[in-house]
């Protein structure tokens, strides 16, 4: 990514701000947790707000525009057809384009479906599925049009999104490091869940940024910040596969490994390479389950019915 | 009547509301033929992308159905597994698990109430054109649910998607002195809380009054949240594993998701307002006593404008009881109990923020869930919401459009509807006609 | 002075001497249980210490166990070291360094900070291993040429309880590295632990005041012998010969060995070795601002050489390949840590084995180069270490930075903004700061504005009331200095460096080629030259530049060439018809109209490939390498010897360089990686 959108330092001679900038955030498929963290910036949300022109962003706010914007968050994986046209129509509206989260920078859990599976499931559930608006799997952003900068993890980190957000509006590079979560592990001196619990971890192979929580945690880190600069995972599979004497839970299965690195970062090429080749991960079913089977109402619009105690409702349970 | 013949009011686009929805309403001669909320979500596929994992996997894997609750996802995934495996937790642990779901009402009340929904009745596009005449306003809301979010961190090393919670309890517990750092802003959070409920129970808001039939969980000691019985106002009482006896998912031709309807087939309100109108004697006393200050109780149960107020009781609730469990917190020796996996079927109800959310798995032989059913809050209320919409609509068909599709979209909001939830197995978007 | 009547302190006692340690406000930390292992916290009472624990340590294993029932089971300290050591303590994981603020008045305000007001520490529980590694770190940190002032503050009055250890764990190997495990160093007292208390004693004057308030009895003699005997049984459960011997050698005589090949398919790279090390003492600056940029702060943050970012500069990675970073890190720890510091990096503590996810021993890593390894000269050069080679200095013709290097930062005022390209820029500042205005060819500046890291730049001219900063724009602070303004004032750090040795080539011939913006640290050495051409005999300047638009300081050298007491030839790599000068690489150019180069002194400044291709066309026309000087780069994030990020073999390049003699580099500019 290159500088940022404007240097406001106030340096003499360097020249008024020039106006704020217009920022937007949009999603795709996404749980809406990484557009949320932008609200969880309790103590700067209302700075942000004040330096830069909130212009789009359902999740918050009645106003809309549909472009064009000096920065661009996209949430979200691209899984519609209508998500392929519209990233790229986002894309020419926006000055710089950053992905925030799994979703967008990795596809997000949702995308280790595989296409047969897709293909499997829309027929099984649908008799004449003339048109059904899906992809056959998710996709990152960056699958479809250039990206400026990402942020990575499930959720997106606080502390990344305030950097990003500062560097832009100084108009500097914003300092994301792509190294192991181990690092900040250490620094916050958490004994290695590994070495203490025998615990499996993708920390060495996972990119730093949440804050080695899962480790504070006492458990192992699962990846959502998706692979690290040269991760090395055949190192990684080959320690947690081979048994260490006093440990239990190393030791582990290829299929166990590899269901290991199918989580929410598990499309990752770095990740997913690894699932495929320890066996890949369990099937998806191809029919659906259902509390009960789905009926079709096709009446007019729902009323209130009636809400008095009725003697009918079943009130014990059969077990 | 202000127009005559068709009327559409169509919302392309719903905001500050979590996720994508749309609203398209026909009227003709002052009669509502259609009512639908849409829900454009893209389909994620959660339910069969839990099919072979562990329970603990599936607990972090069904956190990401919604970034707005994921705890709510969480409770109801780790006491169906609980329950099937005949687990006894630790008393703290069954505290804790209270406190990170009182975490969440926090954030997700504080953010409904003072980011998405008061801008309606204040009249501003967002909290942060209302931040400029009203600063202090958001800026205690804010404050109100960081309280919430740091909770949630304490427990779960962040907010959004938290990653302590485990089968048999968490992987990690704080130490008391963790908790007790956090009562500070506990304590103002309660002060804040209160002052919600006056703030919101003098509200403007428009007049409309329905009976509606309200759903809730039901616990004869505590508030529900993750123990109780499943009630209704029109007599329903039901184990929390036995949902699908009373109710029932439906398709409907006009929405991606699949709505819930009682057994009857009519609609059904969850969430803070019937929780309160159903189980509102188990408040805590500070909450119990704002609510009757407000005046607000049976209001609350006809007028869905009025859940704001609603949710700022349920506020002062989670921040009392928070703050109560903090007091009486001891680090257990160990923070989980061991568990032995079987096979069978697990299934439980909690009450998200926006209302019950029920987890059925069908786990194998190999520890491993092989079917999955989740229903949560947002598809159970889409009905009632239409229901409403139709409701509502005739009374405001003499005002502006734009008056009349605010107030539409205003009453919407009053649900909070998570639609990133509703987002659930069957969410394809399907054309049929020929 | 070390005082031999023992005392012994009755474990019923422990609470008392805890709380005799807090006196004056001091914070106590000690040993303490928490998730699955033993780690250093603040303890108020004995109850905090892991009574009854003890642990077991393999390579990637560390497992809590409870002490057998028995006298010994209520034993505080019978365990070998701890996970984390001291080094949190002395030596943060992260500390605000430096703040830099808009003042008033528009212009840069730049402070170091240390912890302001030392909060006072007893440390109760530090192993021999650990105080061996604090005196690295004093060596390192304190003794010079610079001082991190956050460590010396942390470091005085620090009051110190050694613990000498009763059980040695599978990964101990202190009594192979001669640190351990009787406790020799940096101990204020020393305790040894037995069933029912503990034998004391006292190292310097604060502990014996300690032991005086408390008021112990002497300990008897039957006592002191069984602690004597437990630390003893302690050496023997350990042996010795656990890495082999000239580990040094050893090292460096293998920098091609297949086993690094080995190590990296095994090796994760997840740096836990070097963070768990209690020696290692890499940091690196992360800048934290409020929004509007007008002030931050340098957070001194722990950093790796396992990690690709860290010898990354704008052009490229000096260690792209996880074998390298292996390399490095083992070759420093056991090896040129000798050459820079007069000891050896590793105190033998093992948390690089144990601590490893992965599971890999050092010893075992090392012994396996020894038993393939080439055969170790004689010869090979002893260390070298850094402080004799600035002694010998002034006899090895090679001048070297200053014994102490200030890091304090001053001011200075852009008066005039020069461009010379499309993406390089001439500053020209003001000071009245003597020691800047003191510099001399070949160094350089931090510099720093708010919000922005601080990057080294070298100083393109001197003036009288000032300098000039030739600077190419490539990542966002240097774009950044780009883009000032006339009036715009900047904090900088130095002169920092070892300067082009002028002296060298008084005399002589002298040959100076530059490549690209490697011209701008080269252009005081011509200034100096003009300013006293009598001094030296054939002065011949070569350039080379991407194209015409890329070639900086145009009009002066166009000035230069047509003087006849010096020959300037100007190649590009590639330009279009409206070019009539040469295209082609800068060897091309000399080749042909150097003379003999046996009474020649060059000076090579360009991208390290230019260098190295220039300084083997120049070796075959004759010229020494001892009087072939280049100036390297390197990342830096300080500037003075103290984050390690520049380290290349036994140099660190900002403080022992950035100009070196081929001779004094060897042949390290041709293994890549190092």
């Amino acid at each position: 990514m290159d500088v940022g959108v404007r240097a406001a330092v106030a340096i003499p001679g360097h020249g008024p701000a020039p106006r704020r900038p217009r920022i937007g955030v949009v999603k795709f498929a996404s749980c809406d947790g990484c557009q949320l963290t932008i609200l969880d910036l309790e103590d700067d949300l209302l700075e942000i707000a004040e330096r830069f022109e909130i212009v789009e962003f359902a999740e918050a706010t009645s106003r809309r525009s549909s472009g064009p914007f000096d920065v661009l968050l996209v949430e979200g994986s691209i899984s519609t057809p209508e998500q392929v046209v519209e990233i790229a129509r986002l894309r020419a509206e926006a000055r710089r384009l950053v992905v925030i989260g799994a979703c967008a920078t990795a596809g997000g859990i949702q995308a280790l479906r595989t296409a047969a599976e897709h293909e499997a499931f829309r027929e099984a559930v649908y008799p004449v599925p003339a048109y059904v608006d899906s992809l056959a799997t998710a996709h990152p952003v960056a699958d479809y049009v250039q990206v400026d900068a990402e942020l990575r993890g499930c959720p997106i980190d606080p502390r990344q999104l305030l950097e990003l957000l500062t560097s832009l509006s100084v108009g500097r590079r914003p300092q994301l490091p792509d190294q192991a979560v181990c690092l900040e592990c250490k620094r916050r001196g958490i004994p290695c869940v590994v070495v203490v619990d025998g615990q499996p971890c993708l920390g060495p192979v996972t990119r730093t940024g949440c804050g080695a929580i899962c480790p504070a945690f006492r458990r192992g880190c699962y990846g959502c910040f998706g692979p690290r600069e040269a991760a090395n995972t055949a190192g990684l599979v080959a320690a947690f596969g081979a048994a260490r004497p006093g440990v239990d839970q190393l030791g582990m299965s290829a299929v166990d490994i590899g269901r290991l690195f199918a989580g929410f970062t598990g499309a990752a090429p770095a990740f997913r390479s690894v699932t495929v080749s320890l066996g890949g991960r369990p099937p998806m079913p191809l029919r659906p389950t259902l509390a009960s089977p789905p009926e079709t109402l096709v009446d007019g619009p729902p009323a209130w019915g009636p809400v008095d105690a009725s003697p009918a409702h079943p009130t014990e349970s059969e077990d | 009547m202000g127009h005559g013949g068709d009327l559409r009011f169509q919302v392309e686009n719903l905001t500050r509301v979590e996720g994508e929805g749309s609203l398209h309403l026909r009227v003709r001669d002052g009669v509502v033929e259609e009512a639908h909320l849409e829900i454009f979500e893209a389909p994620r596929y959660f339910e069969a992308l839990v099919v072979g994992r562990t329970p603990d996997e599936v607990i972090d894997i069904v956190a990401r159905i919604c970034g707005i609750c994921p705890v709510a996802y969480q409770m109801s995934a780790v006491h169906a597994f609980e329950s099937l495996f005949e687990v006894e937790v630790h008393p703290q642990v069954a505290a804790l698990r209270r406190l990170l779901y009182c975490g969440e009402w926090i954030e997700s009340h504080a953010l409904h109430v003072y980011l998405l929904h008061a801008p309606d009745f204040l009249g501003y596009p967002s909290a942060v054109e209302l931040a400029r005449d009203h600063r202090d306003l958001v800026a205690g809301g804010l404050r109100l649910k960081k309280a919430g979010n740091q909770l949630l961190s304490i427990l779960g090393g962040r907010p959004i998607h938290p990653v302590s919670v485990k089968v048999g309890g968490f992987s990690r517990m704080p130490r008391r002195s963790e908790l007790v750092a956090l009562r500070p802003s506990l304590e103002e959070a309660l002060e804040l809380a209160l002052a919600t409920v006056e703030v919101t129970a003098g509200l403007d808001t428009p007049s409309f009054d329905r009976v509606p039939r309200l759903v809730s969980m039901k616990h004869p000691t505590e508030y529900p949240l993750n123990h109780g019985r499943i009630v209704s106002s029109d007599g329903v009482d039901l184990a929390l594993s036995d949902w699908g006896r009373a109710f029932q998912e439906v398709q409907v031709p006009w929405s991606n998701a699949l709505q819930a309807r009682a057994k009857d087939g009519y609609p059904y309100l969850l969430g803070p307002s019937a929780r309160i109108s159903l189980a509102g004697d188990q408040l805590h006393p500070i909450a119990r006593e704002a609510l009757a200050r407000s005046g607000a109780l049976e209001s609350i149960r006809t007028n869905p404008y009025r859940s704001i107020v609603a949710r700022a009781v349920e506020l002062v609730h989670a921040t009392a009881e928070a703050l109560d469990i903090v007091d009486a917190y001891e680090r257990p020796a160990r923070p989980a109990t061991p568990v032995t996996p079987r096979s069978g079927v697990a299934a439980w109800a909690t009450e998200a923020p926006r209302g019950l959310l029920f987890h059925r798995y069908v786990v194998g032989e190999d520890g491993k869930v092989a079917a999955a059913t989740i229903v949560p809050p947002t598809s159970q209320n889409q009905a009632a919401i239409e229901a409403d919409l139709a409701a509502f609509a005739p009374r405001i068909l003499d005002l502006p459009i734009g008056e009349a599709t605010h107030r539409l979209e205003q009453l919407i909001r009053s649900y909070d509807p998570c639609i990133s939830c509703a987002t659930h197995f069957l969410d394809l978007r399907v054309d049929r006609s020929p | 002075m070390v005082i031999d009547d023992r005392l012994f302190l009755p474990r019923e006692r422990l609470d008392d001497f805890i709380a005799s340690l807090a006196n004056g406000g001091r914070r106590v930390v000690g040993p303490t249980l928490d998730d699955g292992a033993i780690v250093m916290a603040d303890i108020e009472r004995a109850d905090d210490l892991p009574a009854g624990w003890t642990l077991e340590s393999a390579p990637g294993r560390v497992a809590l166990s409870r002490l057998p029932d028995g006298l010994g089971s209520r034993r505080a300290f019978q365990y070998p070291v701890t996970g984390d050591g001291i080094k949190q303590i002395t030596f943060p994981s992260r500390v605000d360094s430096l703040t830099v603020e808009t003042t008033p008045e528009g212009g840069t305000a730049v402070r170091v900070v240390a912890q302001a007001e030392a909060e006072p520490v007893a440390i109760l529980g530090a192993r021999a291993c650990d105080l061996a590694a604090l005196a690295v770190h004093d060596r390192v940190l304190i003794e010079g040429p610079a001082t991190d002032p956050d460590y010396a503050s942390r470091r005085k009055d620090l009051l110190v309880i050694g613990v000498e250890c009763a059980v040695a764990g599978s990964t101990c190997f202190c009594a192979t590295m001669g640190t351990g495990p009787e406790v020799t160093t940096g101990a204020d007292l020393v305790l040894s632990e037995l069933d029912d208390g503990f034998v004391v004693r006292s190292t310097t004057v604060a502990g014996e005041r300690l032991v005086t308030g408390l008021g112990l009895t002497p300990a008897k003699p039957e006592v002191v012998s069984q602690a004597d005997g437990q630390v003893a049984a302690t050496r023997a459960a350990m042996g010795e010969g656990a890495i082999p011997d000239r580990a040094r050698e050893l090292l460096l005589a293998n920098l091609e060995h297949p086993r690094w090949d080995a190590i990296a398919e095994r090796c994760v790279s997840c740096a836990n070795c070097t963070l768990v090390c209690p020696t290692c003492f890499c940091t690196g600056q992360v800048v934290r601002s409020g929004m509007d940029g007008r002030a931050s702060t340098s957070v001194r943050t722990w950093d790796s050489c396992f990690t690709e970012g860290f010898a990354q500069v704008a052009g490229g990675n000096f260690r792209s390949r996880p074998r390298d970073r292996y390399r490095q890190w083992l070759t420093h720890k056991f090896g040129t840590w000798w050459d820079q510091f007069g000891t050896s990096g590793c105190v033998g503590c093992g948390r690089c084995i144990a601590w490893c996810p992965v599971g890999i021993d050092v010893r075992q890593e090392l012994t396996a180069l020894a038993n393939s390894s080439v055969p170790l000269p004689d010869t090979l050069p002893a260390a070298q270490s850094v402080e004799r080679s600035r002694a010998a200095g002034a006899a090895a013709h090679a001048p070297v930075g200053p014994d102490t290097i200030q890091l304090d930062f001053v001011e200075a005022t852009v008066t005039e903004v020069r461009p010379e390209t499309a993406d390089t820029t001439t500053l020209r500042l003001t000071t009245t700061d003597p020691g800047l205005l003191r510099g001399l060819p070949g160094q350089f500046v931090m510099v720093a504005v708010p919000a922005f890291a601080i990057p080294p730049i070298s100083i393109s001219r001197f003036h009288p009331d000032g300098l000039e900063l030739t600077i190419r724009s490539a990542g966002a602070a240097t774009s950044f200095l780009t883009r000032l303004r006339p009036g715009a004032t900047l904090g900088l750090r130095g002169p920092l460096g070892r300067p082009w040795p002028l002296h060298d080539a008084e005399g002589r011939d002298v040959v100076i080629v530059g490549g690209g913006i490697g011209l701008a640290p080269l252009r005081p050495v011509i200034d100096a030259i003009i300013r006293d051409r009598d001094r030296f005999a054939d002065v011949r300047l070569y350039i080379g530049a991407r194209t015409p638009r890329d070639r900086l300081f145009v009009e002066e050298i166009d000035a230069l060439a047509i003087r006849d007491d010096l020959i300037v030839r100007v190649t590009v790599d590639r330009a279009g018809p409206e070019w009539l000068g040469r295209v082609g690489i800068v060897t091309q150019l000399f080749s042909s109209v150097v003379g003999t180069g046996a009474d020649a002194t060059a000076f090579i400044c360009g991208p390290e490939r230019m260098m190295g291709a220039t300084a083997d066309t120049l070796g075959d026309l004759g010229i020494p390498p001892e009087h072939m000087w280049l100036t390297l780069e390197r990342r830096m994030e300080c500037g003075v010897g103290l984050c390690g990020h520049c380290q290349m073999g036994s140099r660190f390049v900002c403080r022992d360089g950035p100009v070196f003699s081929v001779a004094e580099l060897g042949s390290k500019l041709q293994i890549e990686g190092l």
